[in-house]
């Protein structure tokens, strides 16, 4: 198929940017997003323009690097799939397609669809973990934790830390990220000690980071290419305000 | 331990504000749309009712829920402002195509509605408590309860009102705000509260919308009843 | 050169016991006049980078991701195995050693292997603490799942996302040292040289990804855990970034590389659909539980999969091994897969792929329990290639999963440079000749966790390492190196992109030095090798500068190093006259096309002095002691 792509083209962090276009011919509907991509790239290499620059690395959804705003959807127009693991079967001959970086303040765009998601890991430095050196742990039966309570925990780590929840939220709000590790933690027994402060830190630092509040779109959760719950949300706004209130969640 | 000021700017503490907030002012509207159902079982209730609520320990009730309705108001109105500002700031390049998936024209649209409601309520207040609009209506007529007592006759005023059909379609279209608003209000407000949980978030998700819709439609009853003709002096 | 691998004396059992009773200690209150580079921020790096600042080392944390969350780790599908016995099956540390043994054919260090065995139980413990969200039964205790090569359950597991898991454990037990200052992480900075003083590691150079800045860094020892080098075949199942460069550097700065030869390839993997393929995908090899491989008997059959008759069906695993059938080990089923396409009976684009059939499992069982079963990878393989398992077979073909050849480390985990240890898949010392499943993560995180934070205690504790400074005549000539190396990569405004040159070079690797091998093959990869290397200098072409973000010259200098290493696979795969594990030479095998191993002659550890590019590199020879397990053939039958 033939498609005419419109791609966000920025030198550098400090460079304006702007859509440019390009049309790419006989594009295999078993190809991935991505390899599409490497094929306008090796194009322009070979014409001697400059490549597009992209974040990728696993191309198996999970790894979480890859992420651009396709058509103006995360991810592109597939549920629960990242930009890697969608393919070009989704798309249809004469086609055009948008394809801009993720946009938020703490996000700043490196290069033109590469943004810096440091953001992210100074918002689980805050406290997305359970305080234990190595060497502390008990045997690993020793606290039974039933079914549900670690499905869930698991329902909530599933979170990849791509940023499409950010990317989507019309507010570039990072609560569906950071609940979903407020959740993971808060639904497992080792989480509790440190439930309450690690839910006011990290609500804090998401602020301090710039990323907007939460106006419950949903369009997160819509977005998130592995369907982490809203729930999570809620169960962290009422975390938060409890250590807010001086409670203990 | 972090500074209460700390907590009280953050985002999601004002969140919590405008939520908690605005789940008082929607308890406000479901009192007051009781009361003004009243006007179906004619002047008597009505006007009685509206006498209760003057005289309720000595009007201090009355100016009890009216300072009360105020601060949330203005809670609820600055934290919408400061979110909002925040929310912008957020996202400082726009992008070129969006395409929605669950926000719906009401999640999208709160600042707007919220604005346009706060001129709505100062209209109303206008018209109905400070007989500042459309004083011909206002008060004019007094009301003998069945007690003895006479009162101002608010049956008639508002009858009288809602029988110019501008002032039924600027109420119609008020009302369609307030639904707009609450459409997304009421289960974000849960939402934001932290009650929902898996099991009760789908219910919070159809009965908020709901319940907009309800209050909506009870509040446009009383104006299109009267220009209907169903409700008569 | 004398290889002296520092294994502790007295039985196996107690080796470990005694040899951390012997090491020196470091006072904790000296600990933070230490400091550590860790390079790498996946399960072997962030473990090491989090428990050695726990313990109070300084330590400096790289990676070339834009988090320390993106190893390629965290890509582990199916599980973790450690010797916890909570299925009361008769599992032990001593039975996860003979099985590690076995499956690695003979060709591992046994007392690494039982070391790895005994703390395959801490690091369960230790990733609960963490909070990781194994999978539990109803009673709330810890679920177990079986796994190749074994026959107990001893996998843990959380879901389909293990490794996932555990890497944002250790990920977040990083992020606490970081937000407490004891770590300091470089995002996105890959490592380009080892910077060697007084023959000891002290420091690395590296090249900001961003800025291009290339900078030194200075540390008292330096701790590589930098993942496997299965991308030297362009096509694995690695991440995209995932490169030799780090360790080939080291290697090149006088470290040993050992086994370089040793791949193993995963047999169910989605086939290639076309020359752009970027990377190939592996399904979890349970499916081969239920799924039925098969190919036409004839050559050419054009037929769709069912207008294929059974009679004229050849499902060849059932045929040669009735025993294991479908079942056989990963090395077995890739070759014979390897073979009837070789044979020109393969299925799909290019005949390269084999059948894998669920039709028998669906109709023996209903549509619902195989959904039940493998419903999410049903979905995924939907998803890529836009087929219907449930309607139509699934198309599988090999791919390269996992490398086992690595730096040589002694027992400590210190290669031949005194100061530089090696971890996880980067280091050569746990799997042997073939990894069994599920125990990827085990060695990650044992090295990291708890190998690495007793040992690298006593190599500080012998004292000797003096003050060393940036300004060293060592660090800047490597940083001038670095630098003359990009330029001069920038400069060369030839025609082919570096993909291209990767392709190619992929090509010459998975024909000649992958699934199977030949002498006369491997004599022609090491000739046509240098030849594009050759060309790789006169007609590369990066675009752009080297002073921003340019991910063109980022894979330029990987293939730069990927086009050197692959000679040395091939040399090692050329002196290893045997067949065994990930490693099978055509010819060396029995009467019925199995692996021939040959303990007489080569049951050792080959590792490899660099002397220069393009000149041979020097064998050396850590010979291998079985006093535990006995030298048994692999059957299979």
């Amino acid at each position: 198929m033939n498609l005419r792509l419109h791609i966000w083209r920025q030198a550098g962090p400090n460079d304006m940017g702007m859509l440019k276009t390009y049309d790419i011919a006989n594009v295999s509907e078993h190809m991935s997003f991505l390899e599409m991509l490497d094929v306008l790239n090796e194009g322009l290499i070979a014409k001697g323009e400059i490549p597009v620059a992209f974040d990728h690395d696993c191309r198996e959804g999970i790894c979480g690097t890859c992420g651009m705003v396709i058509n103006g959807r995360p991810h592109g127009p597939v549920a629960r799939t990242t930009a890697c693991q969608l393919h070009m079967r989704t798309f249809k001959d004469g086609d055009e397609i948008y394809i801009e970086p993720w946009r938020a303040k703490a996000f700043p765009v490196l290069r033109d669809l590469v943004v810096d998601r440091g953001s992210f890991d100074r918002i689980i430095q805050k406290g997305g973990y359970v305080s234990v050196n190595t060497g502390n742990a008990q045997d690993g039966n020793a606290t039974p934790i039933s079914k549900p309570d670690a499905d869930r925990a698991m329902d909530a780590a599933a979170c990849i830390g791509c940023g499409a929840c950010v990317a989507a939220c019309p507010n570039s709000s990072a609560m569906l990220f950071t609940a979903a590790k407020v959740g993971h933690l808060a639904s497992l027994p080792q989480g509790q000690a440190e439930r309450s402060s690690r839910a006011m830190e990290m609500v804090l630092q998401m602020d301090a980071e710039g990323f907007g509040s939460c106006t419950n779109h949903y369009e997160c959760e819509a977005a998130c290419p592995k369907g982490i719950s809203a729930e999570f949300i809620a169960q962290m706004n009422r975390d938060f305000v409890t250590s807010a209130l001086g409670g203990k969640a | 331990m972090k500074a209460f000021g700390e907590i009280w700017r953050s985002n999601l503490f004002q969140k919590w504000l405008m939520a908690i907030t605005g789940l008082l002012l929607v308890l406000f509207l479901l009192g007051h749309l009781s009361g003004n159902l009243l006007v179906f079982l004619g002047p008597a209730h009505l006007n009685e009712y509206a006498h209760g609520l003057r005289t309720m320990g000595h009007g201090a009730v009355l100016w009890g829920a009216r300072l009360g309705l105020l601060a949330f108001f203005i809670l609820h109105v600055s934290s919408a402002i400061t979110l909002s500002r925040r929310n912008r700031q957020a996202r400082p390049q726009k992008y070129v195509k969006v395409e929605a998936r669950s926000s719906t024209l009401a999640s999208r649209t709160m600042l707007y509605s919220g604005l346009l409601l706060i001129s709505y309520v100062l209209y109303h207040l206008a018209h109905f408590t400070w007989g500042a609009v459309h004083s011909q209506h206002y008060a004019q007529v007094s009301y003998i309860l069945p007690s003895g007592e006479v009162v101002p006759d608010v049956y008639t005023m508002v009858v009288k009102s809602f029988s110019e059909p501008l002032i039924v379609i600027l109420y119609l279209l008020s009302m369609v705000m307030v639904g707009l608003h609450l459409n997304h209000a009421i289960s974000s407000a849960f939402q934001t509260m932290g009650v929902t949980n898996r099991r009760i978030m789908p219910l919070v998700r159809v009965g908020g919308p709901a319940l907009s819709v309800i209050i909506a439609l009870g509040f446009s009853a009383v104006p299109l009843a009267i220009i209907l003709g169903f409700v008569k002096i | 050169m004398e290889l002296n691998s520092a294994i502790p004396g007295g039985p196996i059992q107690q080796r470990w016991d005694k040899h951390r009773a012997e090491l020196k200690l470091v006072n904790p209150a000296n600990k933070r006049k230490f400091s550590v580079i860790v390079v790498g921020t996946g399960l072997a790096g962030a473990s090491a980078s989090a428990t050695l600042a726990e313990l109070g080392y300084n330590v400096q944390a790289f990676t070339y991701h834009d988090s320390a969350r993106r190893a390629h780790s965290i890509a582990a599908q199916g599980g973790i195995n450690a010797a916890k016995n909570y299925q009361n099956d008769g599992d032990s540390v001593w039975r996860l050693f003979y099985d590690t043994v076995k499956g690695g054919d003979f060709r591992a260090r046994e007392s690494n292997v039982y070391r790895l065995a005994q703390v395959s139980v801490n690091i369960i413990d230790q990733c609960v603490a963490q909070g990781v969200p194994f999978a539990r039964e109803y009673g709330g205790y810890l679920s177990n799942r079986s796994f190749g090569g074994a026959q107990v359950s001893r996998t843990f597991y959380a879901r389909g996302q293990t490794g996932q898991q555990l890497l944002l454990g250790a990920y977040q037990a990083l992020m606490r040292q970081v937000g407490l200052g004891k770590v300091k992480l470089h995002n996105k900075q890959e490592m380009m040289d080892l910077i060697v003083i007084d023959g000891r590691a002290r420091g690395i150079i590296t090249r900001d990804l961003v800025t291009g800045a290339v900078r030194s860094h200075m540390a008292d020892a330096v701790i590589l855990a930098t993942g496997g080098y299965g991308n030297v075949f362009y096509l694995s199942t690695n991440a995209m970034a995932c490169n030799v460069t780090a360790t080939y550097r080291a290697h090149k700065r006088g470290a040993l590389f050992a086994n370089p030869c040793y791949t193993q390839i995963h047999p169910t993997c989605i086939p290639q659909s076309g020359d752009y393929q970027s990377k190939l995908t592996l399904m979890s090899e349970s499916l081969r539980n239920d799924g039925r491989i098969w190919v036409p008997k004839n050559k050419g059959d054009q037929r769709s999969p069912d207008q294929i008759p059974e009679s004229d069906r050849d499902y060849y695993l059932e045929r040669k091994y009735p025993s294991f059938g479908n079942l056989s080990p990963r090395d077995i089923a890739s070759r014979a897969a390897k073979e009837v396409c070789d044979e020109g009976r393969g299925v799909g684009p290019g005949g390269l792929g084999v059948y894998l059939d669920f039709a028998d499992a669906i109709r023996r069982l209903g549509e619902k329990v195989i959904a039940d079963r493998y419903g999410n990878l049903f979905e995924m393989y939907e998803r890529i290639t836009g087929e219907n398992p449930y309607k139509v077979p699934m198309r599988i073909y090999p791919a390269v999963h996992y490398t086992m050849g690595g730096l040589w480390v002694d027992y400590n985990l210190m290669s031949n440079v005194p100061g530089l240890f090696v971890l996880g898949e980067a280091n050569f010392s746990d799997h042997g000749a073939n990894r069994l499943g599920a125990s990827a993560l085990m060695q990650g995180l044992a090295d990291g966790y708890f190998v690495i934070p007793y040992t690298i205690g006593g190599y500080f504790a012998q004292g000797g390492l003096q003050a060393v400074s940036a300004e060293s005549p060592e660090a800047k000539a490597a940083v001038t190196e670095a630098e003359q190396k990009i330029a001069a990569l920038l400069s060369i405004g030839g025609k082919r992109s570096p993909t291209s040159f990767h392709r190619e070079l992929g090509k010459i690797m998975w024909d000649k030095c992958g699934m199977a091998r030949t002498e006369a093959g491997l004599k022609e990869a090491l000739q046509r090798i240098p030849e594009l290397r050759e060309e790789f200098w006169q007609n590369l072409v990066v675009p752009g500068s080297g002073t921003d973000l340019n991910q063109s010259l980022e894979l330029g200098l990987r293939v730069a190093d990927f086009l050197e290493f692959a000679e040395l696979m091939c040399y090692d795969a050329l002196q290893r006259n045997e067949s065994c594990g990930g490693h099978f030479r055509e010819e060396y095998q029995t009467e019925d096309g199995e692996a021939k191993r040959n303990d007489d002659d080569y049951c050792y550890v080959a590792a490899w002095e660099h002397t220069g590019v393009g000149s041979t590199p020097i064998l050396h020879k850590e010979s291998l002691t079985f006093e535990n397990v006995q030298l048994a053939t692999r059957s299979y039958k």
